[in-house]
């Protein structure tokens, strides 16, 4: 059977012009054909029986699963909720189950989200969303040409629309894409005519940012011994004082762990300062794992964004001191339930804590205490998810009836059994 | 306060039938002013007298108590995507008031831009019984109505955001015939779940994002049309489809020194047709005086008072930190110099709308800011019908709303207004008339302008009053002289019959509902529409809309319909 207008969770962008075939457990991607996401689609396809609860790689029972989840957590005298790699419902379902237990949430791609979050709390953002980019850009700077792997229907979609409702300018938009020296080149870079793509003399995006930054600030005098870096960012400059609105695209995770913050708050800081004389926006991408949907639903139930924690009875956000990644190297949790819907292949970090997964049905988690199979949103369960820009949200159909429990129903259970 | 019941009665009949015995009653919307009766409450709804075959099974003695039907607000900013910003970004503000959680509550904290539970937590303990957000973005409406489906305890709705949605803008450049637009309205409506229609800086968060700073009422933007002409078209197509609600209007100018001439002139736009006035204080502004700042609330409210046809709300600012959110993404970046702590949000958002969010702290001695505070009591006291003027703090943005208790204080009681008055900057004091103001709120015009004035103007017919048939939604106050005590602390609160609070105490939790409405409309207005979808927006035209089992299903709140009608 087919389904149209599906919409995609495997990267932020969320597009939702899909058609999938489902044929019993089996899913196919039909449009767009050629898509990298056809894979994750794939990984959702069952073929003959549906894979068991388990404890300690033991088939048993849903219910006893459920139990053993909750005796650990229970007795656990600091959970981790970790992963949440999910839709709203099933969020929404953990933030009660971290209340009760007093745990510490966090999400798998919490190292990319913070940054921005931080430089949204120490001095603010001025941004955009896909639409607007689409039809009101005349002019994009990408950070970074792996985010047009990341994203790979970003130049289709959303970068050179065959219609816009703004100027010719904004059709044909003049699209720069800037990479340092070490950067692996998106062979996206290649698929698109008009991509003005230059490989710089610097060691990090990080580096061009700051440096784009500098000459934004005050434009250096070129002589014969400027560096060629140098050159294109003044001439990037100047084609961006001539535009209309420019958008300056990025995506976290291809910056500097150490330097991100810096570097995004040096991006705000260039925007703002931009903005007192032209219209220039930034959109940061991310999202590829559902961590915007996360983060906005934790946000709005606690007060408080992610990581949040809720050991002393209220949520508190103290990303240093409560993140997943050092409370498991520090083992300062002593049981983790790790929730992951969307991919097989997002599995649990290597701990040697009691973990629980709950998990994408194709999950191998032999290792794990506790593994509880669920539905895929989009594919076996109705829910909603959280675009990348953090103001769209789509729904994402149930196309599947193979039994599959919802993340959500089972994250109660849990919850009201302890 | 003296309770009884039976707990033999209690299991022989199904339906408890409760008593509310001897208590003031005040219900504006049947002229009722202080009286004493017995109310009693049978499931959901109010009865005068106890229907046949039900028995009594618990009475609250209430002499000595005042009865009002549940508090309503009309403009708060509960839900969306800016109020997620603002949490973002008060993180101080957050962890500084924890809400600990129990049996009955679940956890949050925040004070300016609360959680979704604390929010609603918050609003039952000082009786209100449902809130109604003025900005959702069409694009923004799930998380909106999912941020509100979480916020317990109050029935909840929301007005939708057209006016500077380029898909409207051009309709009214090419100069489609209004019943065009009146389709697109309605459509809307249905597609994001609200209840009105809320238009903020008409054409002017379009034109900011061509670079464009300001945008007077009759100055044309980029679409070539002016602010007047999209008040037009849009109160027009609220009239027209018989939306209970008027035009919702967050005029252009807003905190501009001498905006009040372009609120009068909003106020025209509407060319006699009803049209709701948002934080009219905010828009009230005279450029007089050594700081080329004064007060134009007279002008402002005697245009009130002269014009049948409108309505506002006042937006009142009380001194302290907050956070401001809205969609005015041309006048939030014009303030954005004061923020305070200085940073600030900006967002372009998909061809229909923005978004604006700055932390303000608001100061008594600041001339300006003590000037606001006061320009917002003189139209409270300067507006004679209290069924046309609204309390509100436009919150957050003037003060959290747990703040109305001091503000009612403060239009009830002259001293206490004068002993505040008195404090504040002294070059504010004689730029205002305040102190000279006799006029004293009384409880009847307080219970008109919290209970049954934003029934009447949301077409909420069983809500804001204490007819029988209503919604069994009654807050009972314990009266004494302190009546910001008083309104701060309801005895009782019930919410569709059941008792919610008592003592300002959370003493059983429960969900509300959605308010919505959907006018009939042209089936046809899909087709450009889905043009308008597929051309120019990265969501398709299926995807975009919000059906009533979504509501129910993943956004978790079911929806209630008001009737649409015509004079």
């Amino acid at each position: 059977m087919q389904f149209n207008n599906v919409t995609c969770p495997h990267c932020g962008l969320l597009c939702d012009d899909l058609s999938l075939e489902v044929n019993e457990g089996l899913v196919r991607l039909i449009s767009p054909s050629n898509s990298p996401c056809a894979a994750a689609f794939e990984d959702a396809s069952i073929n003959g029986k549906l894979p068991s609860a388990q404890i300690n790689g033991k088939d048993v029972s849903l219910d006893a699963a459920i139990e053993r989840a909750s005796e650990i957590l229970k007795n656990a005298s600091q959970p981790l909720i970790n992963g949440m790699i999910a839709d709203v419902q099933a969020s929404r379902a953990t933030v009660a189950l971290a209340e009760k237990t007093g745990a510490v949430m966090d999400h798998a791609n919490s190292s990319t989200m913070r940054p921005n979050v931080a430089v949204m709390q120490r001095i603010g953002k001025v941004k955009t969303t896909l639409s607007e980019a689409r039809n009101r850009a005349d002019n994009v700077i990408i950070f970074g040409s792996q985010v047009l792997t990341r994203f790979p229907r970003l130049i289709e979609r959303i970068l050179k629309p065959e219609k816009s409702l703004g100027s010719e300018d904004t059709l044909s938009k003049t699209i720069t894409i800037l990479d340092a020296a070490d950067c692996e080149t998106s062979d996206q870079i290649d698929r698109h005519e008009g991509l003005d793509y230059h490989k710089v003399n610097a060691s990090s995006l990080d580096t061009i940012i700051q440096a784009f930054h500098s000459i934004i600030q005050e434009t250096p005098e070129l002589t014969d011994d400027t560096d060629s870096m140098t050159r294109t960012l003044v001439e990037l400059k100047n084609t961006l004082l001539s535009k209309n609105y420019t958008v300056l695209i990025w995506n976290t995770g291809l910056l500097d762990p150490i330097a991100a913050e810096q570097t995004i708050q040096t991006l705000t800081l260039m925007i703002k300062s931009l903005m007192t004389e032209i219209r220039c926006v930034g959109m940061p991408l991310g999202g590829s794992k559902g961590e915007i949907t996360a983060n906005q639903v934790v946000t709005w139930q606690s007060g408080v964004p992610l990581p949040t924690a809720f050991m002393s009875g209220v949520p508190i956000h103290d990303p240093v001191t409560h993140n997943a990644k050092a409370m498991l190297a520090n083992q300062e949790a002593d049981a983790m339930l790790w929730l992951s819907t969307y991919r097989s292949t997002d599995t649990p970090p290597t701990t040697d804590i009691p973990t629980i997964v709950v998990g994408h049905a194709n999950m191998q988690c032999d290792n794990v205490a506790v593994f509880i199979p669920v539905g895929v949103p989009g594919i076996d369960t109705r829910g909603l998810a959280c675009r990348t820009d953090s103001v769209a949200t789509l729904p994402l159909k149930k196309i599947r009836d193979i039994n599959l429990p919802n993340a959500s129903d089972i994250i109660e259970k849990i919850t009201q059994q302890i | 306060m003296q309770v009884t019941s039976s707990k033999k009665l209690l299991s022989k009949y199904k339906i408890m039938a409760i008593k509310l015995s001897g208590g003031k009653i005040y219900d504006p919307a049947h002229q009722v002013d202080g009286e004493q009766r017995d109310l009693y409450i049978v499931g959901e709804k109010i009865y005068h007298e106890l229907p046949d075959q039900e028995k009594v099974t618990q009475t609250y003695d209430l002499k000595g108590c005042i009865v009002m039907a549940g508090a309503i607000d009309l403009h708060t900013h509960i839900g969306g995507g800016k109020v997620n910003i603002a949490r973002t970004m008060m993180l101080e503000d957050q962890h500084q008031h924890p809400q600990e959680g129990d049996h009955l509550c679940r956890t949050g904290c925040g004070h300016a831009v609360p959680s979704t539970f604390t929010a609603g937590y918050r609003y039952a303990e000082m009786g209100y019984t449902a809130c109604f957000e003025p900005a959702v973005l069409p694009v923004n409406a799930r998380q909106a109505h999912m941020e509100m489906a979480d916020t317990p305890m109050v029935d909840k709705g929301g007005y939708v955001l057209l006016g500077n949605d380029d898909f409207l803008l051009n309709m009214i450049e090419q100069g489609v015939a209004q019943s065009t637009i009146n389709d697109y309205v309605a459509w809307i409506l249905n597609a994001s779940q609200c209840i009105g229609i809320k238009v903020v800086n008409p054409g002017g968060i379009h034109a900011f994002k061509f670079n464009q700073r300001r945008l007077d009422v009759d100055e044309k933007g980029p679409a070539n049309i002016t602010p007047r002409e999209i008040i037009k078209k849009l109160s027009r197509a609220v009239h027209e489809l018989g939306v209970p609600h008027p035009l919702h209007v967050h005029a252009s100018n807003l905190g501009i020194p001498g905006n009040f001439k372009t609120t009068l002139a909003t106020m025209s736009a509407a060319e006699g047709l009803p049209i709701h006035l948002t934080h009219i204080q905010f828009h009230s502004y005279g450029a007089e005086g050594d700081y080329n700042f004064s007060s134009a609330a007279c002008e402002i409210a005697e245009a009130i008072n002269s014009t049948p046809n409108v309505t506002a709300d006042v937006g009142q600012i009380m001194f302290g930190q907050t956070i401001t959110t809205s969609g005015d993404t041309m006048m939030q970046y014009f303030g954005h110099e004061h923020a305070y702590p200085k940073k600030w949000t900006v967002m372009d958002i998909e061809c229909e709308a923005g978004c604006g969010v700055i932390p303000f702290k608001y100061r008594d001695k600041s001339f300006v800011n003590a000037l606001q505070w006061a320009i917002g009591l003189e139209i409270f006291l300067q507006v004679d019908d209290p069924w046309r003027v609204f309390l509100t703090t436009d919150h957050p943005n003037g003060a959290p709303f747990t703040s109305y208790p001091h503000l009612i204080k403060l239009l009830m009681n002259r001293s206490f207004r004068n002993d505040a008055f008195n404090i504040i900057n002294v070059d504010a004091q004689k730029m205002s008339n305040l102190s000279s103001m006799d006029r004293e709120y009384s409880l009847y015009e307080i219970a008109v302008m919290t209970r049954a004035a934003p029934a009447k103007i949301l077409g909420l017919s069983d809500h804001g009053h204490l007819g029988e048939g209503a919604s069994a939604n009654i807050t009972v106050y314990t009266q004494q002289d302190d009546v910001e005590q008083m309104f701060a602390k309801p005895a009782l609160v019930f919410k569709n019959g059941q008792l919610i609070v008592k003592e300002g105490q959370i003493v059983k939790t429960v969900h509300g509902k959605t308010h919505v409405i959907k006018p009939e409309y042209n089936e046809d207005i899909e087709k450009p529409l889905k043009k308008y979808f597929d051309n120019y927006q990265t969501i398709s035209l299926p995807n975009f809309k919000i059906s009533d089992d979504e509501m129910e299903e993943c956004i978790g709140s079911s929806i209630t319909v008001h009737p649409c009608v015509r004079d």
